[in-house]
């Protein structure tokens, strides 16, 4: 199985006088509870419009407490724009212009989908990255 | 105001034949409200650990990361939710792993809380930046 490490840095020089703001943390991607990496990586860019109601990143897996990871990111130049973030029928993220996220995304439910949507028009441009447990194909068409 | 730098840096060398390399930053304005890198310990009811305060809809840059450790020094596994409080968990978080969003629920003026999915107590970091 594959070793992915994500890490994030968070600087500000100008948030508190004399004392720069440094954040490191760093983590390797496994399944839940175990030493395995990860199985599946899915990554591309959309163009993401606010009339469509075509809005499904990714359906739910099912899959009781699995480590899935998710980020998301708006390429939009266009300040005006931002894309908002649905996991779990829960709103959670206002990316805006250049803005992105990364987090563990546990799709233990069927409810559990992530959706994005643009806003508050136009169409927005938009990259995506799903690090997967397990994956299992759909059942070939008849 | 002041600017926030967060970058972000995915990498492995073997989970497909092209190695994977990938970063992506930012530049963010940010203001207060704001609380710098900090601890808590969690526990089972969420309401206990209110971590990010109602933010009446604005956006709030938010990190956190599942330290493994009840106390700081005690190893656990449990694991914690990530909520927002009106009880809705949107993150599971395992020891060592972290999260960095722009977490913003403008339908509804709420904050973020942590909730440890079983009895044991869980010593989580955290910080928030209000944007600007």
């Amino acid at each position: 199985m594959a070793t992915t490490t994500a890490t994030v840095n968070i600087t500000s020089q100008d948030l508190t006088p004399g004392m720069p703001l440094n954040i490191n943390a760093s983590s390797t991607l496994m399944q839940t509870g175990t030493t395995t990496g990860l199985e599946l990586m899915d990554m591309g860019t959309g163009k993401l419009t606010e009339a469509s109601a075509d809005d499904q990143l990714f359906k739910s897996l099912g899959t009781a407490d699995s480590a899935n990871y998710v980020y998301i990111c708006n390429n939009s130049t266009n300040t005006d724009h931002y894309m908002t973030v649905t996991i779990n029928a829960t709103l959670i993220g206002n990316l805006g212009s250049g803005e992105w996220l990364f987090m563990p995304w546990n799709c233990s439910d069927g409810s559990a989908e992530i959706e994005i949507q643009a806003e508050p028009s136009g169409t927005i441009d938009y990259e995506y990255a799903i690090f997967k447990s397990a994956w299992t194909l759909p059942a070939a068409g008849s | 105001m002041a600017t926030l730098t967060p970058t972000l840096t995915l990498s492995s060398s073997d989970a497909t034949t092209d190695l994977l390399n990938f970063s992506i930053t930012d530049s963010l304005s940010i203001k207060a409200p704001l609380q710098g890198l900090s601890t808590v310990i969690a526990d089972n009811t969420g309401a206990n650990t209110i971590v990010v305060p109602t933010t009446g809809g604005t956006v709030t840059y938010f990190f956190c990361r599942h330290t493994g450790t009840t106390n700081g020094t005690t190893t656990t596994t449990a694991l914690v939710d990530v909520e927002e409080t009106g009880d809705a968990a949107f993150a599971r978080l395992s020891p060592g792993e972290w999260m960095f969003l722009p977490f913003c629920h403008h339908a509804g003026d709420v904050g973020v809380q942590f909730q440890v999915t079983t009895s044991a107590s869980v010593q989580m970091e955290y910080a928030y930046w209000t944007k600007a």
